[in-house]
């Protein structure tokens, strides 16, 4: 068996394209299974990769302040207190947040940048290098823009404070994210404009920033913080990796509904095939050992059968997998990896990035499976007398 | 040659399909089965090709106990020594003439050329080299039955086995195949042949006529 007979691998190709509404039916639902194990792996690995890139651009740790349970300003004075801390480096009082736009139903992210402070993101940095900004006026993205220009404004854009009177801010430019499709909501300007637009008093900011000298630190010093400040919710790089991991948990319905269909198909046909071969098989297995073939030769060919349809299905179904969520960056697939924390699948790129060791977990839930299901039966009629055949 | 020494083959609890039957056939002897259906002239054919075993008793062929046999060591015996023509043929209709008749070979993984030559030589013996990359099923029945016997003598087996070949060949077909069995007599095979087709008693070539009732021998 160790050198691959060429007859005995056309026979298998030509009884498989003999059989041939049965085994488009097994590919189909082979290939399908495939797919969908393939898909969900592929972007999974891809986002957790791309997260965790995410990850280690942020800041160390991160404060913010809780009031009645619900996120609140945040005081300079508190930065002092914190810089105190041993093990502290650096710190910044940030202004930042999201702002929902209700007419295009979209969801800005405002970033407020002080010209004397270092940025942290190479594209914020990039740009405050380009422009300098007056207090009347952003930095917009492309993305930005666009929704902007539907609602008609153009020129500048109309912010509703808390109080519900407007903030007028005159778009400056506008900028290309790039890859970074994680930015595509980005809003740019100075830190006092958007304490104007969040009703934050010039001493107050949404959270507080740190930074860190030995990470190893990092949870130590996150628990010294949580004792001294009893409201504040801290975030460490940590807290963020264990968050993401628990967002690869699949308890997505959508997603597990599928998975059971395929798998349920997949056990049909190992069933049925289990179940006995056709009279037809039957006979023609007789025949082959009529005229001289042995259970081996059987089962060789069966073999060659079996490891063929299973090899293309399995890349058939990892190519399309590869495509749909590398090529086309998984259309339709957005509401299925949503969580709670609103991870949306199409705020990442989806770069190639490729765990082998789940497609060996998919290739050996299905190829050794759909191998034996069909040796298992052929082998049951080939130890069989063939004097069938003489009637 | 061939001999059956007090074989019996019973079917489940009591078919009695074979019962002790003893035979012997010599080199090169062309020897018919004969009797109604039921008479256990398939059985027979099927102990000596090794495809089943006797319930009792032993077969023997060249010395070897075929009974005996386990089955990779029944499967090249097959090879070597057996040709079997059945009578519904038994190709498989979707590969062409030239693949059935290679098919026996397959396992063996021998070279390409070798292999069609080998093809080449008996598709050219029973006249059917012209139509060898048309699939069998577009062959009609006579043709197919030439398909069937030029597989059967792929490995120039000593032993012949025929299952009722003529019962889905006209008279002119018929006649035709007798003239291979001849021609096939002439080259030292042992031949079996099981009918119940009056055509073949009367045949001077042939060297006996047994007649089988019930699994027994009259
Ligand atoms: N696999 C089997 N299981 C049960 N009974 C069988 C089996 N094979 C043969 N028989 C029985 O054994 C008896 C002899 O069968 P056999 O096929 O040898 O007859 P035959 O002489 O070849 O008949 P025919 O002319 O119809 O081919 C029959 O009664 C048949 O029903
Ligand atoms: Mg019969």
């Amino acid at each position: 068996m160790n050198k691959i007979n060429f007859y005995l691998l056309e026979y298998a190709y030509s009884y498989i394209l003999r059989h041939k509404n049965k085994n488009i039916f097994i590919v189909t639902v082979f290939t399908l299974l495939v797919a969908l194990l393939a898909t969900l792996f592929f972007v999974t690995s891809s986002l957790r990769y791309e997260l965790k890139e995410r990850i280690a651009n942020q800041s160390d740790i991160i404060i913010q302040n809780y009031k009645a349970g619900m996120p609140a300003a945040i005081d300079v004075s508190v930065l002092d207190k914190l810089l105190e801390i041993e093990g502290v480096t650096a710190g910044k009082l940030e202004v930042q947040g999201k702002y929902y736009f209700r007419p295009k139903e979209s969801t800005f992210y405002l970033l407020g940048v002080d010209a004397f402070e270092m940025q942290d993101d190479p594209v914020v940095a990039k740009l405050l290098e380009q422009y300098e900004l007056s207090d009347s006026e952003m930095l917009v993205s492309k993305n930005v823009q666009d929704i902007m220009n539907q609602a008609y404004y153009k020129e500048y854009f109309n912010f509703i404070k808390p109080d519900g009177s407007l903030h007028k801010v005159s778009i400056k430019a506008s900028f290309d994210v790039g890859e970074r499709v994680e930015l595509k909501n980005l809003i740019i300007m100075s830190k006092d404009t958007l304490r104007e637009i969040f009703g934050y008093s010039a001493d107050e900011g949404s959270d507080i920033a740190l930074s860190v000298a030995n990470k190893n630190e990092l949870e130590f010093i996150s628990s010294k913080i949580r004792l001294l400040l009893p409201n504040a919710k801290v975030t460490s790089k940590d807290d963020l990796l264990l968050e993401y991991e628990k967002l690869f948990d699949y308890d997505s319905g959508v997603f597990l509904s599928l998975f059971v269909i395929a798998l349920f198909t997949f056990f049909i046909i190992i069933y049925d095939k289990a179940n006995g071969l056709s009279s037809e098989e039957k006979r023609e297995i007789g025949i082959l050992k009529a005229i001289g073939w042995c259970v081996e030769d059987v089962l060789h060919a069966k073999f060659y059968e079996a490891t063929l349809l299973s090899f293309f299905s399995f890349t058939l179904g990892l190519g399309i997998a590869f495509v749909y969520v590398f090529v086309f960056k998984a259309p339709l697939l957005g509401a299925i990896f949503t969580h709670e924390n609103m991870l949306e699948i199409h705020n990442f790129q989806l770069n190639i990035h490729i765990e082998l060791s789940y497609i060996l977990l998919i290739f050996l839930l299905s190829v050794p499976v759909y191998i034996a299901a069909t040796l298992i039966p052929s082998w049951r009629v080939a130890t069989l007398d063939a004097d069938e055949v003489m009637r | 040659m061939i001999k059956l020494k007090n074989v019996s083959k019973i079917y489940g609890k009591n078919i009695k399909a074979l019962q002790d039957i003893s035979l012997e056939f010599g080199e090169g002897e062309l020897i018919v089965l004969k009797g109604v259906s039921g008479s256990g002239k398939s059985t027979i054919l099927s102990l000596i090709a090794g495809l089943s075993k006797p319930t009792m008793g032993e077969v023997i062929v060249d010395g070897k106990k075929i009974s005996k046999l386990p089955d990779h060591f029944a499967a090249s015996y097959r090879r070597d020594n057996i040709g079997i023509v059945f009578q519904k043929y038994n190709l498989i209709p979707e590969l062409s003439v030239e693949e059935n008749v290679l098919l026996p070979l397959f396992p063996l993984n021998l070279p390409r050329e070798l292999m069609r030559q080998k093809a080449k030589r008996v598709l050219e013996m029973f006249s059917i080299a012209h139509k060898s990359s048309l699939m069998v099923r577009n062959l009609s029945g006579g043709e197919q039955q030439r398909v069937a016997i030029a597989r059967a003598n792929i490995n120039d087996p000593k032993i012949i086995l025929a299952d009722e070949p003529t019962a889905n060949l006209d008279e002119k077909l018929s006649c035709e195949f007798i003239e291979i069995l001849r021609e096939l007599k002439s080259k030292n095979r042992t031949i079996v042949v099981a009918t119940h087709d009056p055509l073949f008693f009367e045949l001077d070539f042939v060297d006996r006529v047994i007649n089988l009732e019930h699994g027994k021998l009259l």
